[in-house]
């Protein structure tokens, strides 16, 4: 029997809410595929079909929370905005949307954005990867860039975003207030790099 | 770019020629100008939000300076060995002191607070000082949103009908933006900067371990009794529900006919880190003195801010410690603003049976009694135990402190020859390092000089003894 398109998307979301319950209350490491299956209601080779891994499922949130963000980014930039806060509030509208994961996300990205070369590449990972940055080189360009940044650039934007989330999932600051010094001055310093301007002399703050 | 720094590096001389100089160890000020330029050349990463006063800029010389030859004077009766000790350990003191986020500005305000007392340092000095920024750069509006966003779950544009992206007023914590209610009141929002609490909390531990070295010296306990206290002041600044409270229950104290207004808070619209009250339509004292505005006008403002202070003392047993010319509104109607309560500092019973009683005893003239007084809040348990010189200066400053009190008719506070006095006595208590006190002596001193400074540069008069008797009806019977 075909299963009809609707009933494949209700069993995909229900799939990532029992996930994500189950993610926050045991941990990320501590959840089985087995137990995620049983919670949805689903035999657990069904659950492949859909999510082949684990990894595959937290990323899935991610990116989906990655997507929601850049979209109230879009409706929130005003227009106003330099390209240093523009970059923040891009940044801090994604955290927004991924702080209801935060309490597992540490592993998750680790094993699918990590930096380094790995056997398995999870594909999630890597289409967050390009879709966050290509949304980046739009805000660029949008302020007056007119070639995209070259490798050097986004490795140092990338490198710094890493940064970012590492930082964020286990800043323990109210609200995680320390992480926005952090995302302010680590794209004021991105800012500098593709403008080649002030990185040696400490810029509007130095004498 | 070259021109400019040019330009900064002479007010910095000049600074350095007018610091005071140890007659005996650095009589030219050589040693202190090299410290002072040691440390102004070290690169200190800077962090979060307290970027804004990076050791190198000029500000930050100025206050390293002051904190430089305020350390040192710690050591003035030292032997030469312990005074080489000190010397290290003085040096790294202002390297510490450099990597401080929040009291690195808190200390700034002694540059601020110098500022307005023009008088006490040469001309050149007063003007380098004036021209200097003691003020944070604001926060840019995505980071003014994510606070909102934290406090509130709505956008500023969501929280208000209208909201100022751009802040027209920096705060000592954080900075003011002009906004609209949906009811259509004007207001000001006066945001903190993230993290600011627990930056203070920090900079005091550090303050507190690079001061251990004098912990031999006397009065250590005094010392670390004031650090804490002040730590606890800064803290009462950061928690705008406090400040909230404070301007709710000053504002129940005046009516229309004083002509003296408190904002109203609008409660649901503030939190701990937002504070939202009634917008006051005016402007600063520079703004107001540029305007040139005649004797009467100025007499009538000083006549309203003695009413003020008088009403806060005697009703609240308030000491407004940040008696700052940013947190008066000289308002078009001619109404005077009091807007910000964040430093307010409630006396204790103790603390206020202690003034009450050295007032009286001035008013009375009644000296033994007033020395008894003095001697008490020098921590003394009898004047006997106190030098003569001692007793003798703080008895001057507190005689000069009475003085509006006591004469009758009009005060003239713009008086020179009077401003001058106070401010010498004051200097001599400190190069005599008579600084033993209770803490409440250090909130009245900045509320005292600062409030005669205010009113120095506003050239004002008034009846102060009148007014005093019609505030003080109840406490001061006779």
């Amino acid at each position: 029997m075909r299963i009809s398109e609707q009933a494949k998307q209700e069993s995909r979301s229900r799939i990532l809410e029992k996930a994500a319950e189950l993610f926050t209350s045991n941990g990320f490491d501590n959840t089985t595929t087995r137990d995620i299956a049983l919670a949805a209601g689903l035999a657990t080779g069904t659950m492949f079909n859909y999510f082949p891994s684990k990894e595959t499922l937290g990323m899935t949130m991610v990116t989906e929370a990655l997507g929601h963000g850049t979209d109230d980014f879009k409706s929130r930039r005003t227009g106003e905005e330099d390209l240093n806060e523009d970059l923040f509030l891009f940044i801090t509208s994604g955290l927004r949307r991924l702080q209801p994961l935060r309490p597992f996300l540490g592993p998750v990205l680790e094993r699918s954005l990590s930096a380094f070369p790995r056997k398995n590449v999870c594909l999630e990972g890597e289409a967050a990867r390009s879709g966050h940055l290509e949304a980046v080189q739009e805000i660029i360009s949008r302020h007056g860039f007119t070639t995209a940044p070259d490798y050097v650039a986004m490795t140092i934007y990338w490198s710094l975003y890493l940064g970012i989330l590492a930082y964020w999932t286990n800043d323990e600051s109210p609200n995680q207030e320390d992480s926005k010094g952090l995302i302010d001055y680590s794209m004021q310093f991105f800012v500098q790099v593709i403008s080649g301007n002030g990185a040696n002399t400490g810029g509007e703050h130095a004498e | 770019m070259q021109s400019e720094t040019e330009n900064r590096v002479q007010p910095l001389d000049i600074l350095l020629d007018t610091l005071p100089k140890e007659s005996t160890s650095d009589p030219n000020g050589l040693h202190l100008a090299k410290l002072i330029t040691n440390i102004s050349n070290k690169r200190v990463p800077t962090s979060s939000f307290s970027r804004i006063w990076t050791l190198g800029s000029l500000q930050a010389k100025v206050t390293a300076g002051y904190f430089a030859y305020w350390l040192r004077s710690r050591f003035v009766d030292a032997d030469e060995k312990q005074r080489l000790k000190s010397e290290a350990h003085l040096a790294a003191a202002l390297e510490l002191f450099g990597t401080m986020g929040y009291l690195r500005g808190a200390v700034m305000k002694i540059g601020q607070l110098l500022a307005n007392l023009p008088e006490v340092v040469p001309d050149e000095f007063a003007e380098v000082l004036s021209a200097l920024h003691f003020e944070a750069p604001p926060m840019h509006f995505a980071m003014v949103r994510e606070v909102f966003l934290d406090e509130f779950g709505r956008e500023p544009e969501e929280v208000f009908a209208a909201f100022d992206r751009q802040a027209f007023a920096a705060a000592s914590l954080g900075q003011v933006h002009r906004a609209r209610l949906h009811s259509g009141e004007e207001v000001a929002v006066k945001i903190q900067y993230p993290g600011i609490a627990r930056t203070i909390k920090a900079d005091l531990r550090n303050l507190r371990l690079l001061l251990q070295p004098l912990c031999l010296t006397k009065d250590w306990q005094n010392t670390l009794e004031k650090l804490a206290d002040i730590e606890q002041m800064l803290l009462m600044e950061t928690d705008y529900e406090q400040e909230a409270r404070f301007g709710k229950d000053a504002r129940l104290f005046f009516t229309v006919d004083d002509r003296v207004v408190v904002p109203r808070v609008y409660d649901e619209y503030s939190t701990k880190r937002v504070l939202t009250t009634e917008y006051l339509r005016g402007c600063h004292l520079d703004e107001f003195l540029a305007g040139n505005p005649s004797q009467a006008e100025r007499d009538h403002f000083t006549h309203l801010l003695t009413v003020a202070t008088f009403r806060l003392f005697y009703r609240l047993r308030w000491l407004t410690a940040d008696p700052h010319p940013g947190n008066f509104i000289f308002m078009e109607d001619g109404r005077l603003g009091l807007i910000d309560f964040g430093c307010t500092r409630v006396m204790t019973d103790e603390d206020w049976l202690l003034s009450c009683e050295s007032i009286a005893a001035v008013l009375d003239r009644d000296e033994p009694r007033l020395n008894r007084a003095i001697a008490k809040a020098c921590l003394f348990d009898d004047p006997q135990e106190m030098s003569a010189h001692h007793l003798e200066t703080i008895r001057d400053g507190f005689y000069w402190f009475m003085e509006p009190w006591v004469q009758e008719g009009v005060f003239d506070f713009g008086d020179r020859e009077f401003f001058l006095r106070g401010i010498d006595n004051f200097m001599e208590g400190v190069r005599k390092r008579y600084t033993r006190c209770v803490s409440m002596a250090l909130w009245s001193n900045r509320f005292t000089l600062g409030g005669r400074a205010f009113c120095y540069r506003l050239k004002g008069r008034c009846e102060f003894r009148k007014i005093f008797k019609q505030e003080a009806v109840g406490v001061h019977q006779r």
